[in-house]
């Protein structure tokens, strides 16, 4: 078992340093000279220069991509207009558009878009077991074809189609839900709640409807499993049936898909933040792509793709655990 | 995105499924399709997609009937002292212009969501029939080969998974230059798609590759080539069929969230996700406008899946009934 | 009392429409607003009055940034020896003395200007400004990483060739401050318009020492009215009183709100939306202009009554690279000028309520505009038989093919389809090539990396007069490697010597009236095709007085509320 974990662990690491080098030389490459940018309007041959002595673009590739990592695990000093700024492990990089450290500007933002995550993450949780195991309780009925429907539509829909759509409806048209805005949670719960709940709504749908596929078909399939017969035969109360032998094998594969799924979104939200104008990750990504901002965009990046890849090793990990086949490198 | 990439997973590959897929020899082709035409859903779906895929194609001939151009400019159409409005109500729609006109240009909107459609279409089957050789060719190595081989894939296929596929799209569309941007896209999209039609045919391939058949195969001496293409490639052909016809929304989808985003297609080629974003801060005054590419793009999205969920359902009622 | 005031309006706008569009070119542009209850209503003393915005300022430090937007911001926290004129006054775009006590006095060779400085003038910490203060502030724009704002300070007063700022190279030897109320500028050539260089965001005053490195990042010290309460980036800014700001030291400036709040970050669509709603604080904010797609929504007379038109300041416009052919004829660029359809680019722009056509480069409501088209036709809708006329003559009667840069931004995306629409009429073929919005400035100012034609605009620096617009686009001996302005690169001497004397002349009307004129001479030439002319359209909240919008910098130093108590 430990050595299965350090491997997986050290492969992570693996995986993880070379995604940095891969962003790190795509944007190397790919990106137009941020010198001129900070330059502004009125720049000069001199001034540009001066910039990239400052900012550390004359050095070769592999010194300012080792500089960047090792500002990673140490931490590093930047020289902003002649005076030194410091930037503490791990160091995510100085954003000269913004003149703000690239950590800050994600920490200010994370709580928005982890809320959006977590808030959407519950409800698509219980709308997919709900509706999921009542599809598979009724299976062929009015209630499960109705799902089905529901599903359907959900998946199908661009969530920024539905976020415009909700946006139109609730709020211009009815009136019913306010603009959403930045008000914090002990400010104005009730508004706070009403802010987040188009987001939240938009993000879920369409996990929603994965999830409530993917629930009625385990719960079918578990069902019809042996195990289960036996019980009922047994005389075993239906109540007893369902939580003890039915729901929760139904319910293990979802588990660690969910894992992948947060891991993902916490990476921020980009197309759903955008169109409600809510400050968080996914936003900032999408402004600091528009504007070229590098620093940030490799930040956030490198900051998904860390949640992406340890998702999938707490998940692997947890397959293990519950899966004795895996640690032995069988058939995953 | 529209599906999340662990949808893909679970819908092409929930326990029972797929394992009844695979077991048994594939079933006699013309009792499937003879199951298909009796479900009205699988042939809707269908009809909407070849509808699409028609307007798509005679999108010119569309052009010549209507007598405009998916770029010509109609300025009478448009109310120039109310912001460009257009004249008429829901949106413009009159004899000319069927499904009405553009604000600010005057540009008829049927025929740019005709146009429209090649861009999807071309991007979504392009794309899908890409990722889909790559991942079962690439899946089925690692799979039945195992071992370093295995390894250097998984990893890869790890590697492309962990990157955040919508941003570095997004990145890297914006930063090369606008030509040939329909290519661009199908690259971009099959180079983050791919491993998650892998990691289903790798797991598949893992399963299949323990049954006796592949077993006797070995014992009779057959290569390693004639095995994965005779013996294991059939039996996952079912599932590789719902995975692409599962792909395919996805791609239309992304496609339209990037033109939505604006990285797509350059104007004024006229792309379902453009018009949309084009549309947003119109649809107060002039739903329309928003209205037909929306359910355009959403019809299309739902005919591919409902597509994919019934041949899924044919094929393992089939199985079970043979 | 409002009816009477509204039609008071009413009769003030149809007066300046006749005098607009009889192309009077007078001594300066009338202040074209409706009257709505907005603009007329005096405000009341304290509330907070908001600001609904979609993007972040660009910097606090006034050295540094240099845009209408934050040019706005800075005047509510710093003031300098001059500023421009109240945005409610008979001639807005006038340079008047700030913290001078009056416009400055040249020497008899124009080399030598001396200011004197009012009394009991203090920063928001209590610390007095005197001419060492403001000689300090104004030394800050030479520093290669803090003075990327406004270029005219360093391009007008002398200074040793190596001196990098006071932080690099101390104290700058060509200001002089004899005492503590007297400050003396050594400039490098005779500069009549001294007084708007001095009226420029950066030439503010600091406590010698100080905004170093990144410390006015985050900071400011303010010398107006208002200081930094508090700013979260990308967020909020939030602006309290300045105590230590006198009012009687303050000729412009009202500061009638207690605060100011300024919500960053919302999405353009959904400020609209909240402006017209007006609910809760949205009634005590103002935005920016509104977009095409909310006009229809504003039709009801309250809505109506509302609204306030402000006219253009800025020019939109095809710039054509005269060093790459078949742009490097004449007939070529005048072909395309007369087969433009300006009207199909100003629907694209959002009809005749939010652009009006361009037919000149000076844009009217800058002083010294000329009233004239060079290319007169039907509608307004271009003349494409005359355009082949010329193609023919250039020898390319069967058209030609171009490629014009355009940004990614949508509204320039629809006016650039406008254009490749109408010039299809005349044979010419147009490829865009669209460039990201954070590089566009970049590119299309590297005449390495130019194609051969783009979409662009131009504002003025001030507007008191042409000499921030012509020079900057059409002087050929200022085509630079990088940062050029002069797309088309023209490098005609006559106009190279007009410049130079007009630049030159004290006597203001005449300068008017001779930048008018260089105006048709250059356009005979043709090295851009001038477009539309954005006019925008506001609206204030319901208890917001005082707003006389500009599209270049509105004054928020005259804005309140005129019921605080609601606030």
């Amino acid at each position: 078992m430990i050595r299965y974990i350090t491997g997986r662990v050290l492969g992570m690491v693996v995986v993880l340093f070379l995604v940095t080098l891969f962003t790190y030389a795509i944007f190397f490459l790919l990106s137009p000279d941020p010198a001129a940018q900070i330059c502004g309007k009125n720049c000069t041959p001199e001034l540009i220069d001066q910039i990239r002595t400052n900012l550390g673009l004359d050095q070769p590739f592999w010194t300012q991509f080792f500089t960047y990592v090792g500002g990673l695990f140490t931490g590093r000093t930047f020289m902003v207009a002649g005076a030194p700024v410091d930037c503490a492990a791990p160091c995510l990089g100085y954003s000269f558009q913004t003149s703000q450290l690239v950590g800050d500007m994600i920490v200010q933002r994370l709580p928005i878009s982890v809320t959006i995550a977590l808030g959407a993450a519950v409800l698509w949780v219980l709308a997919g077991l709900v509706t999921g195991v009542l599809s598979a309780a009724k299976e062929g009925a009015f209630v499960d074809r109705f799902f089905a429907g529901l599903t359907l539509t959900a998946m199908s829909i661009p969530n920024y189609v539905l976020a415009l759509v909700l946006q139109f409806v609730l709020v211009v048209a009815l009136g019913w839900l306010p603009f959403p805005q930045a008000v914090s949670f002990t400010d104005d719960p009730g508004r706070w709640f009403l802010n987040f709940l188009m987001p939240w709504v938009v993000l879920a749908a369409g996990y929603a409807a994965t999830y409530t596929r993917l629930t009625r078909a385990n719960v079918i399939e578990t069902l019809q499993e042996n195990f289960v017969r036996t019980a009922r035969a047994k005389g075993l109360a239906p109540a007893l049936v369902w939580r003890r032998h039915a729901l929760r094998p139904a319910l293990t594969p979802i588990v660690t898909i969910f894992g992948l799924d947060l891991a993902g979104l916490l990476g921020g939200a980009l197309i759903t933040e955008k169109v409600f104008g809510l400050n968080g990750v996914g936003k900032l990504t999408a402004d600091s792509i528009a504007a070229n901002d590098q620093p940030v965009i490799m930040a956030v990046t490198l900051l998904s793709a860390v949640f992406v890849i340890v998702g999938i090793l707490v998940v692997d990990l947890l397959y293990s655990v519950i899966d004795p086949r895996v640690r032995t490198g069988g058939a995953q | 995105m529209t599906l999340t990439s662990s949808s893909l997973e679970i819908e092409a590959a929930p326990g029972a499924d797929s394992e009844s897929l695979s077991e048994s020899a594939p079933t006699s082709g013309r009792r499937l399709v003879h199951a298909f035409v009796k479900d009205w859903a699988a042939v809707l779906s269908s009809a909407y997609i070849v509808l699409i895929i028609l307007m798509a194609l005679a999108a010119p001939l569309l052009a010549r009937i209507t007598g405009w151009g998916p770029y010509e400019f109609d300025q009478g159409a448009i109310d120039p002292n109310m912001g460009a409005i257009p004249i008429g109500p829901a949106g413009g729609i009159s004899a000319e212009h069927w499904f009405g006109v553009e604000p600010g240009s005057g540009r008829d909107i049927f025929v740019r969501i005709a146009y429209g459609a090649q861009v999807s279409m071309a991007v979504a089957l392009s794309a899908t029939v890409i990722t889909t050789v790559i991942g079962t060719v690439l899946g089925m190595l690692a799979g039945y080969f195992g071992g370093i081989i295995d390894t250097i894939i998984s990893r890869v296929m790890e590697f492309m998974m962990a990157f955040p596929a919508l941003i570095f799209m997004i990145a890297i569309l914006s930063a090369l230059p606008s030509d040939n941007r329909i290519v661009l896209l199908v690259v971009v999209i099959s180079l983050f798609g791919w491993p998650y039609l892998a990691r289903i045919v790798r797991g598949q391939t893992l399963s299949i590759k323990e049954r006796e058949f592949v077993e006797a195969a070995k014992a009779s001496g057959a290569g390693s080539a004639r095995i994965i293409f005779r013996e294991i490639l059939p039996n996952i052909t079912s599932t590789i069929l719902v995975m692409a016809a599962l792909a395919v929304p996805g791609y239309v989808g992304t496609e339209a969230g990037l033109s939505f985003l604006g990285v797509g297609v350059v104007p004024p080629t006229p792309s379902w996700g453009q018009m949309i974003a084009s549309a947003a801060p119109w649809y107060a005054v002039d739903p329309m406008y928003f209205v037909f590419p929306g359910a355009f793009l959403f019809l299309l999205v739902l005919s591919f899946v409902t597509l994919g969920d019934r041949v899924r359902a044919i094929l393992v009622s089939g199985e079970t009934r043979a | 009392m409002t009816a009477r005031k509204r039609i008071t309006g009413i009769l003030a706008v149809g007066v300046t429409a006749v005098l607009l569009l009889s192309g009077c070119s007078g001594n300066g542009p009338e202040s074209a607003d409706q009257a709505s209850s907005s603009s007329a209503a005096t405000p009341k003393k304290g509330g907070t009055v908001y600001m609904l915005q979609n993007a972040d300022f660009s910097y606090l430090d006034p050295a540094r940034g240099w845009d209408g937007g934050v040019n706005a911001f800075y005047r509510l926290l710093y003031r300098g020896l001059t500023m421009q004129n109240a945005g409610d006054a008979k001639d807005p775009n006038a340079i008047v003395p700030d913290l001078a006590e009056s416009l400055g006095t040249p020497s008899d060779d124009g080399l030598t200007w001396t200011y004197k400085l009012k009394d009991d003038l203090k920063f928001d910490d209590g610390t007095p400004i005197t001419s060492a203060e403001v000689k300090f502030g104004i030394s800050r724009a030479w520093d290669p990483q803090i003075g990327i704002g406004s270029p005219y300070l360093k391009a007008v007063i002398d200074a040793p060739g190596d001196y990098q700022g006071p932080y690099v190279s101390g104290d700058i030897p060509t200001i002089e401050t004899p005492d503590a109320k007297t400050i003396v500028f050594h400039l490098k050539q005779p500069f009549p318009e001294f007084d708007n260089v001095l009226a420029q965001p950066n030439a503010v005053p600091f406590p010698k020492g100080s905004g170093g490195g990144d410390s006015f990042i985050k900071d400011v010290i303010a010398s107006g009215p208002y200081t930094l309460a508090s700013y979260t980036p990308g967020s909020v800014i939030k602006l309290e009183r300045n105590k230590y700001w006198d009012s009687k030291t303050d000729d412009v400036r009202k500061a009638y709100p207690d605060a100011w709040q300024v919500n960053l970050g919302i999405d353009p669509a959904t400020i609209d939306e909240r402006m017209i709603s007006g609910q809760g604080d949205d009634a005590d904010a103002i935005a920016g202009k509104i977009s095409a797609a909310t006009l229809p929504r504003l039709q009801t007379p309250q809505l109506k009554a509302r609204v306030i038109s402000a006219p253009a300041f800025c020019t939109t416009y095809l710039g054509m690279n005269t060093t790459k052919p078949p742009f490097d004829k004449v007939e070529t660029r005048q072909a395309v000028n007369w087969a433009l359809d300006r009207s199909a680019v100003q629907n694209a722009s959002g009809g005749t309520q939010l652009a009006d056509v361009a037919t000149t480069i000076i844009p009217p409501a800058v002083s010294g505009h000329a009233d004239f088209d060079l290319w007169k036709s039907k509608d307004g809708k271009g003349d494409p038989e005359k355009a082949k006329e010329l193609l023919a003559k250039a020898g390319l009667p069967d058209g030609f093919t171009f490629t014009m840069d355009i940004r990614s931004q949508p509204a320039m995306q629809a006016q650039a389809e406008a254009v490749q629409e109408s010039l299809k009429r005349a044979g010419i073929t147009v490829k865009l090539n669209v460039i990201d919005t954070s590089v566009y400035y970049e590119t299309i100012g590297t005449p390495a990396q130019q194609h051969d034609a783009a979409i662009t605009g131009w504002c003025p620096d001030w507007a008191s007069s042409a000499s921030t617009f012509i020079p900057p686009l059409f002087d050929g001996r200022k085509v630079t490697e990088k940062g050029n302005n002069n797309l088309s690169q023209l490098n005609d001497p006559a106009v190279n010597a007009r410049i130079d004397e007009i630049m030159t002349m004290t006597d203001t009307d005449a300068a008017k009236k001779a930048w008018g004129d260089l105006d048709k001479q250059i356009l005979e030439l043709s090295p851009i095709a001038p477009l539309v002319w954005e006019k925008g359209l506001f609206l204030p909240g319901t208890n917001i007085a005082g707003y006389h919008p500009s599209t270049n910098m509105t004054d928020l130093t005259i804005v309140g509320l005129k019921d605080p108590s609601k606030g």
